[in-house]
């Protein structure tokens, strides 16, 4: 009987050792923290890769930090603060000069396969780079354009010449020339979408409309001295604003209240969208062949196009980088994910991504999109300022938009950024570029 | 017909029996027309999640077909109506419950108990302490929000259900409220349980608390309506799926590049249930609590 409590004792004891044992092996995989954003598609992509990665890899836990796309910079700064950084971040590439200069990111390229690095596309490196070191601070599959999309049937019944290349964009005499006719043709409610309905929450304004000012020879910023009073508040910016703000004020852009989206909605309200590349996917299944893609029109004697787009970036407190660059490799060459960001019409920073994706081959229908990436493409300024910079013009563009004084917002926005680039001494070594 | 209505003098109580009747009918179609312009928006929720397009919804939204859905469907209820991996929007809202009810029914305790103490303990500097406690009332949430962050993660709670019900468990505003209908009560009563030997828990517990359903039900709906519709707290602290309430997971359906209105409406109107069954559940006394301070005013 002893022997028989014996052996139970024994046994109770060798089962409790090998739970220690399993729960200390448990605890022993390395978890990498992945912050992230985005819709319920793109959540369940990034959350299959991570399954996936974990079944390669059974000695790593990935664990998704999902932030709403409305507060990421919110929930950013609270992991900062609270020193959460997770290993690997999701972040707008125009805010990536602000967070190397605050020391939150590391150099990526010692720790991202060397074939992704050669893969990459001039402007997915630009989008990445850090202008001080010229190192490579993140990494992404996509980059991003914005084109002026058409309604087909409303732009053949004024006449309007379709521009095949970037080369023969629209000027502006024969931009504003087609807007008012649009604006007299039966079933147009607006000539344009320029998708206000964005708000001033996003990057959208700063992203999608600095192109049109700075092709008008305006800018946010003198990128060599780094002052935004004279530049942002100069002729050419408020001209060109007043431009634009004569275009709400004749009615011919789609206001706020309607909503993100009038080109396709019901009815085809909007004959024009000036909109991201994302647009496309769901513009050509409700318009079929009646969609047309344009480039940006030429205000001035430039023609100018956005780029940069959410980015992947490893934090500087990571205590498994090479792990969290393997993770990344694994998700940019991951299949299914690019199967998915396919459909969703994504825009290729990879080269071997771009050869998968007929749309912005020559002869696609986004191949001027893609044009635009080597011809017009011009990046936001790469400032650590850059937080401030876009929130105070986004601001001024929205006041001057709700019909306030161009000049007066200018003034106060570009103030703003001088001030804030003032409290930070400049933010060398920033300041010594020039 | 009427040249006879003219020079016929109308009787008094007749003439004010039909201006008292014409009186009701302007009030009732006041009161229609007001009860339409708040339903409506709930109305046009409930058919949006009815709708499968969401471009549909969008297009309808600025006409009477918003109040329409000609061929209504489930299955935006059926898309989000998961309880495992990231998009388990119904565990989602089962997690709001859990803190919902945490919350209410820890703050009820806490708060009035604060309450209770501020209006009939015996304590020192009771009228700065009174004082304080307003004062606190006036800091706005969102000042305080980072330094509290920082505490909590050091503090190990991130991503934890505590960390969503710990902050908001005690409120400046639902002690006064509580100080305020202790303090309306008859004195007698608390003097009359002390010479019974009664403690001044067993005053508060067995006397006290029954007496203040209407006290009770208040703070229970509004206390459950801010912790339902927490949203930046929820964000700064939930990591993962574990603890994420309703409110956060509903933010994905507005992505960057796309808004899935349909889905966003079919987990709107899951989310608004609860909060209405709470409403329903005290509002009685919510009312009475009301009208009970207008009338004391």
């Amino acid at each position: 009987m002893r022997i028989f409590v014996g052996n139970r004792l024994l046994s109770a004891l060798l089962a409790s050792a090998a739970l220690v044992a399993t729960a200390g092996f448990a605890e022993a995989k390395t978890v990498i923290h992945v912050m992230h954003q985005g819709d319920p598609g793109w959540v369940k992509a990034y959350g299959d890769v991570a399954t996936r990665f974990e079944a390669a890899n059974p000695d790593v836990d990935i664990e998704m930090i999902y932030a709403p796309h409305d507060a990421y910079n919110e929930k950013f700064s609270a992991a900062v603060m609270a020193k959460q950084l997770p290993d690997i971040m999701e972040l707008d590439a125009p805010f990536l000069a602000n967070y190397v200069w605050s020391g939150y990111l590391q150099p990526v390229k010692p720790l991202i396969d060397k074939d992704l690095l050669d893969d990459m596309t001039d402007s997915n490196i630009a989008q990445g780079t850090y202008p001080i070191d010229k190192d490579l601070y993140a990494i992404g599959l996509t980059d991003s354009s914005v084109v002026l999309y058409g309604n087909k049937k409303y732009l053949e019944a004024i006449g309007a010449r379709i521009p095949k290349s970037v080369d023969d964009a629209w000027t502006r005499e024969e931009f504003e020339g087609y807007l008012e006719k649009l604006s007299k043709l039966e079933g147009v409610k607006w000539p344009i979408d320029t998708f206000r309905g964005y708000g001033i929450k996003t990057e959208w304004i700063t992203y999608a409309y600095g192109p049109l000012l700075e092709s008008a020879g305006c800018d946010l910023i003198d990128r060599k001295t780094w002052k935004a009073s004279g530049t942002l508040d100069g002729e050419a910016c408020v001209k060109a604003l007043t431009m634009m703000q004569d275009w709400v004020k004749k009615g011919w852009v789609v206001p706020t209240s309607s909503g993100t989206n009038q080109f396709y909605a019901e009815g085809q309200p909007a004959a024009l969208a000036m909109g991201g590349h994302w647009f496309y996917a769901e513009a050509s299944a409700a318009m079929k062949d009646n969609i047309v893609v344009m480039p940006l029109p030429k205000i001035g004697d430039k023609g100018v196009s956005p780029n940069g787009t959410w980015i992947w970036g490893i934090s500087a407190t990571s205590e498994n980088p090479e792990i969290a660059g393997k993770f990344l490799s694994f998700l940019l060459k991951d299949k299914e994910y690019r199967e998915y960001a396919k459909s969703q019409s994504a825009y290729p920073g990879l080269k071997s991504f771009a050869a998968e994706s007929p749309l912005y081959a020559e002869g696609g229908p986004l191949a001027v999109a893609f044009e635009q990436a080597s011809k017009t493409a011009i990046a936001r300024p790469p400032h650590p300022a850059y937080p401030t910079i876009t929130s105070a013009f986004m601001q001024a563009v929205d006041k001057i938009f709700n019909g306030g004084d161009a000049q007066e917002a200018l003034t106060a926005a570009a103030k703003k950024i001088d001030e804030d680039i003032e409290d930070n001494a400049g933010y060398p070594p920033f300041d010594e570029q020039k | 017909m009427s040249d006879l209505a003219l020079t016929q003098p109308v009787p008094l109580a007749i003439a004010r029996g039909n201006g008292k009747r014409s009186l009701r009918i302007v009030q009732s179609l006041c009161i229609l027309v007001i009860a339409l312009v708040m339903i409506s928006p709930l109305f046009m929720l409930l058919i949006a999640s009815l709708k499968d397009d969401r471009f549909r919804i969008l297009a309808d939204m600025g006409s009477f077909r918003a109040f329409w859905v000609s061929d209504p469907t489930l299955s935006n209820y059926k898309e989000i109506a998961h309880f495992s991996g990231e998009l388990a929007y119904g565990r989602y809202l089962f997690n709001s419950l859990a803190i919902l009810v945490a919350t209410v029914v820890s703050g009820l305790v806490i708060n009035s108990m604060a309450g209770f103490v501020l209006a009939w303990g015996s304590l020192r500097g009771k009228a700065a302490l009174l004082a304080l406690v307003v004062a606190l009332y006036v800091i706005p949430q969102e000042s305080i929000i980072m330094p509290l962050v920082v505490m909590m993660s050091r503090a190990g709670l991130t991503d934890t259900f505590a960390v969503q019900i710990l902050p908001w468990v005690a409120s400046p505003l639902y002690v006064f409220l509580f100080y305020q209908f202790f303090a309306q009560l008859p004195k007698e009563l608390y003097e009359a349980a002390e010479m019974d030997g009664a403690s001044a828990f067993r005053i508060y517990r067995s006397i006290y608390m029954p007496l203040s359903l209407p006290a009770l039900a208040t703070v229970s709906i509004l206390m459950g309506i801010e912790s339902w519709n927490q949203y930046l707290w929820p964000t700064l602290v939930t990591q993962t799926d574990y603890a994420r309430p309703i409110a956060v997971a509903i933010a994905t359906f507005f992505g960057q590049d796309s808004i899935y209105w349909d889905r966003a409406m079919a987990a709107s109107v899951l989310m608004m249930i609860p909060v209405l069954i709470l409403y329903l559940a005290f509002q009685r006394w919510f009312v009475s609590s009301f009208v009970g301070s207008a009338v004391k005013g």
